[in-house]
């Protein structure tokens, strides 16, 4: 009896199992292929069933008609690691103070400001991308590294906020005082007290700024040209009128790497224990 | 001495603390007793700069504090919440504050462990605070605010969410635990009389942020100054019996008239308030009651009646059964009772209390 | 409604571990009040857990007015329950919270509505029925929790977990007496589960004192008080404690060396281990000479009285006294108290 359960579970989470990993196993099998492979019936064995090739990878590379993406890889871990850490650091910081203080003007007060950040990402992007594309101009930071930076920051910083102002609010301002009266100013308070009772909201925060800055598509296009191009942005240039599959493959095989990294951190930190017990 | 001057503090034009003036010396215990809503809390929290009273003054042995912001006055504070750093372990929870100052990890962590054993927590040292029990909690929040010798120290009905037998004991463990600590002020909030009477060398009794009255308990709870202030101290509460003095006697206006010189002394004609204690109620008498509650608390029994339109709280020192709805007889020690003139002003106080 | 039978009931959480709760064997009346009081840990949820069918004892068995429902789960049980945090549907209304259990089972809707409004007048809920039930306060929920279980007239019982412990002090009187005049009134069988002293004895006709998954006392609050089953109870109940002191066997007598505390020795008793007990509240204070003398250690006033702690070769005692009559530390002090009142106890449990 006891036997057939765990057998039936373990059954359960293979089948499960499979159906996750299955679009991932294409995706790579397909990398391999070349115009031929693709075409006719899913192949799964390399050389029985297929002549496997480099060629999608070497497309990556400028070779065989590809897109060299080295440059904008690196683009967008600049981009995106940096916008994250700015949008990231405001944002906690700006949650405190709406988590902490008291803000009035005229009729808006906290929760108004609140709404106000989030509101930022209610907003189809299009409104935004002429302003900002404006913006940039003005500032001659279209087509640059800044540039972007400072818009993934203005468009992550809303999610940092909104995360971060929910975790604040669970900790009681008991808290921020007890550290007062044991001899710590605002400062120290929020650095030594509070912060590492929201752990777990930075990792979240944290973990949204990233997947939404590395794979935003929109911005990235619309707010370069040629010299500092996104992943995205190149991934898409790898198209052509024959569809190259096997380039697409292998470029959504890098373009998912960082991220897998990121899921697989995250996990660890979760299964340690890390929302566990932070907070009462 | 820590000299607390006409403190006023109003919020949205709710008066939190009207002109209140407390002196609190060290070594002894003062408390403020007053219901929820007294301004005790409001009080302790402008002591330690949580809040900003809007004209007074604070000085501790001569030097002002109202300018000081809270991190750099000498309090130590503990609440009814129980409030421990979650991501410390119970050890560095208590060291935290001497480590703050500036004192070396191991001395600190020496120090907290030794107060952590004098609270009865040495096996708890390794925890987090979130696998504490309440009292247990609290007794870390109690060690953090010992630890420091802070020259203040504040208490806000500290064990207000514990029951009986932990509060009992956590009492006791407190006053030994100050006993060492003879040049500490300190303030102890609470809501219960018995505990404010208990502790406090100094009994200081708050309603609606003035000051009542301020004295040694048992001249307090023996001669409260006014109607309000005998409210205040008295739990189970006091019975107030509305009354008139004629010249025929004294004529209670729920109870009909009553025996000549009930109250002891002689009074001039006129309206009177007599403030009966419920130990002065008993069973076994003339006038008919009807149960409408009772309470039973650690050894006492609470009986909530009604006499007519008179309601009644009769405190009998055993656990009795009374059933709800059933009718007692009642014997009132109205020799007994404090005398309130019309004013609200104490004019008679009762036999052989105090 | 129904009476509650518990038949060589015990639990074990795995085959061969310890019993979690021990076999016990107690018959809970129709109507009547219950508390199962302890510390956390004591058994007092294992055996709400088996009352409401959440929990399914590894021996015994759970009669409802005499039928066997050990094995019948929580939604056949008739069973309503309050639980320590508020457990209300936020989405409705407190009308359609207090009408829910009723339109699950379907009925007509007159009926629901009458019966809905007459247990809100009861519980004081009249105002709010029309308001969403997320803005009510802690114990406006709890008593929207508490209605829910009362709407059903075939409810066979009403569980209490500790429904207490989130409420403001201030309130919890408060609630103590609607749950008390809701008993008297509905004559519904009630048990309360917690770890404070007054609310068990405040609400129940009788409390049921646990420890380490034993039922060490079942009985009127009176009886807790006056008659302890065990030093614990002793201890547990009443404030100050009861007083205990260690006592030889002299001549047939159970007595405590130099003072006049002294009980008849039962016949055949092993005379090791022996105790004899009193309530600070039984003894009198009588001046210089009485049944026992000892040196006033400790006073604290309590406004009305005085507790003092004796202090005496054979262990300290607390009396209470009267204020007022100028005891100090360091005086010599005395007090009568009739072997009535006098406890013995062998090896922590009572014999006499």
């Amino acid at each position: 009896m006891r036997t057939l359960y765990l057998a039936l579970k373990y059954l359960a989470v293979t089948l499960w199992s499979g159906f996750v990993i299955f679009p991932f196993l294409w995706m790579l099998t397909t990398s391999f292929k070349t115009a031929n492979g693709v075409t006719g019936g899913a192949t799964w064995l390399p050389w029985l069933q297929y002549q496997p090739s480099l060629g999608g990878w070497q497309s990556l590379f400028g070779g065989a008609g590809g897109v060299n993406i080295v440059r904008p890889y690196l683009n967008s871990l600049v981009v995106t690691l940096s916008g994250s850490a700015i949008a990231l650091i405001l944002g906690t910081l700006a949650a405190y103070g709406l988590s902490r203080f008291s803000f009035r003007a005229g009729p808006i007060r906290n929760g108004d400001i609140t709404f106000f950040f989030i509101s930022q990402r209610i907003m189809p992007p299009i409104v935004l991308a002429i302003p900002f594309f404006l913006m940039l101009r003005w500032l001659g930071l279209l087509d640059s590294l800044p540039g972007l930076i400072l818009i993934y920051v203005a468009l992550l910083m809303p999610i940092a906020v909104w995360v971060m102002v929910d975790f604040f609010n669970t900790i009681p301002r008991g808290l921020d005082e007890m550290a007062w009266m044991d001899g710590c100013p605002p400062v120290t308070t929020f650095l030594r007290v509070i912060l590492p009772n929201v752990m777990p909201g930075l990792v979240v925060a944290g973990m949204f700024c990233l997947i939404f800055g590395w794979n935003d598509f929109f911005f990235a296009f619309t707010l370069t040209f040629t010299k500092t191009q996104l992943l995205p942005v190149s991934i898409v240039a790898l198209n052509s009128s024959v569809t190259p599959w096997w380039a697409l493959s292998a470029a959504a095989i890098v373009s998912v790497a960082p991220l897998a990294v990121l899921a697989f951190v995250v996990e660890r930190f979760l299964s340690r224990g890390g929302l566990a017990g932070a907070v009462r | 001495m820590l000299v607390l001057r006409d403190l006023s503090l109003t919020e949205g034009g709710v008066p939190h603390l009207a002109a209140v003036s407390v002196e609190a010396e060290p070594g002894r215990m003062t408390t403020l007793l007053g219901r929820t809503g007294a301004g005790k809390t409001t009080l302790l929290r402008a002591v330690a700069g949580l809040v900003q009273p809007q004209s007074g003054q604070i000085s501790l042995a001569g030097n002002d504090w109202s300018r000081l912001p809270p991190w750099r006055r000498p309090v130590a504070m503990v609440t009814q919440q129980f409030i421990n750093y979650p991501h410390l372990s119970v050890l560095d929870n208590v060291a935290f504050p001497l480590i703050r100052r500036g004192e070396p990890r191991e001395a600190a962590r020496e120090a907290a462990a030794a107060m952590l054993g004098r609270v009865g927590l040495a096996q708890m040292t390794g925890r987090r605070p979130a696998a504490l029990s309440g009292g247990q909690q609290q007794r870390v929040a109690i060690a953090r605010a010992l630890v420091k010798r802070a020259p203040v120290l504040l208490l806000d009905e500290p064990f207000v969410n514990l029951d009986y037998k932990l509060r009992e004991g956590l009492r006791e463990e407190l006053a030994e635990l100050l006993r060492s600590q003879s040049d500490t002020v300190v303030l102890y909030a609470t809501t219960d009389p018995r505990e404010a009477l208990q502790m406090g060398d100094c009994t200081v009794l708050m309603a609606e942020g003035r000051v009542l009255q301020a004295g040694p308990p048992r001249a307090v709870f023996g001669a409260p100054a006014t109607l309000e202030a005998a409210r205040v101290v008295n739990d189970p509460p006091i019975n107030l019996l509305a009354a008139e003095i004629t010249q025929s006697g004294l004529v209670l206006d729920h109870l009909g008239p009553q025996s000549p010189g009930a109250t002891g002394r002689a009074l001039p004609p006129g309206r009177y308030t007599l403030g009966l204690r419920a130990e002065d109620i008993r069973s076994g008498g003339p006038l008919p009651a009807r149960v409408a509650l009772t309470e039973v608390s650690g050894s006492e029994t609470v009986t909530h009646l009604m006499a007519g339109a008179q309601p009644l709280v009769m405190l009998e020192r055993a656990v009795t059964d009374h059933r709800l709805g059933s009718e007692l007889g009642l014997m009132l020690d109205l020799g007994k009772a404090l005398v309130f003139g019309a004013d609200g002003a104490l004019i008679l106080k009762g036999a052989s209390h105090g | 409604m129904a009476e509650i039978r518990l038949q060589e009931l015990a639990h074990a959480y795995a085959p061969g571990a310890p019993h979690a709760l021990k076999p016990l064997d107690m018959t809970w009346r129709d109507g009547g009040t219950y508390a199962l009081l302890g510390p956390s840990g004591c058994g007092k949820s294992t055996m709400l857990n088996i009352i409401s069918g959440l929990l399914h004892p590894s021996e015994g068995r759970v009669l409802f007015d005499g039928q066997d429902v050990t094995r019948l789960g929580a939604g056949q049980r008739n069973i309503a329950q309050v639980f320590q945090v508020p457990v209300i549907y936020r989405s409705m209304t407190v009308g359609q919270n207090l009408a829910f259990p009723l339109v699950c089972r379907g009925g007509p809707t007159p009926r629901i509505r009458q019966r809905v409004e007459a247990i809100a007048e009861r519980l004081g809920l009249t105002p709010l029925l029309k308001r969403p039930a997320n803005a009510l306060t802690a114990d406006q929920k709890q008593l929207v929790s508490l209605g829910r279980g009362l709407v059903r007239e075939d409810v066979a019982a009403i569980l209490l977990d500790e429904p207490l412990t989130v409420i403001d002090p201030q309130m919890k009187f408060e609630l103590r007496r609607i749950l008390k005049e809701i008993n008297a009134e509905f004559r519904v069988t009630m048990v309360l589960v917690t770890h404070d002293q007054t609310e068990a004895m405040t609400f129940a006709e009788e409390v049921i004192v646990m420890n380490h998954g034993e039922v060490v006392q079942a009985g009127r609050p009176r009886d807790l008080f006056e008659r302890p089953a065990t030093t614990h109870v002793g201890h547990f109940i009443g404030s100050p404690a009861m007083n205990f002191l260690p006592a030889l066997a002299v001549a047939g007598r159970a007595v405590v060396p130099g003072t006049g505390l002294s009980l008849p020795l039962p016949d055949g008793l092993p005379t090791d281990g022996l105790v004899l007990g009193f309530r600070p509240e039984h003894a009198r204070l009588s001046g210089a000479s009485g049944t026992m003398q000892g040196r006033v250690a400790r006073l604290w006033f309590e406004g009305l009285d005085e507790i003092v702690a004796l202090s005496h070769p054979a262990g300290e005692v607390r009396l209470r006294a009267p204020a007022g009559l100028g005891l100090a530390p360091g005086d010599t002090a005395a007090f009568t108290l009739r072997d009535t009142a006098l406890r013995l106890y062998r090896n922590g449990r009572l014999v006499a």
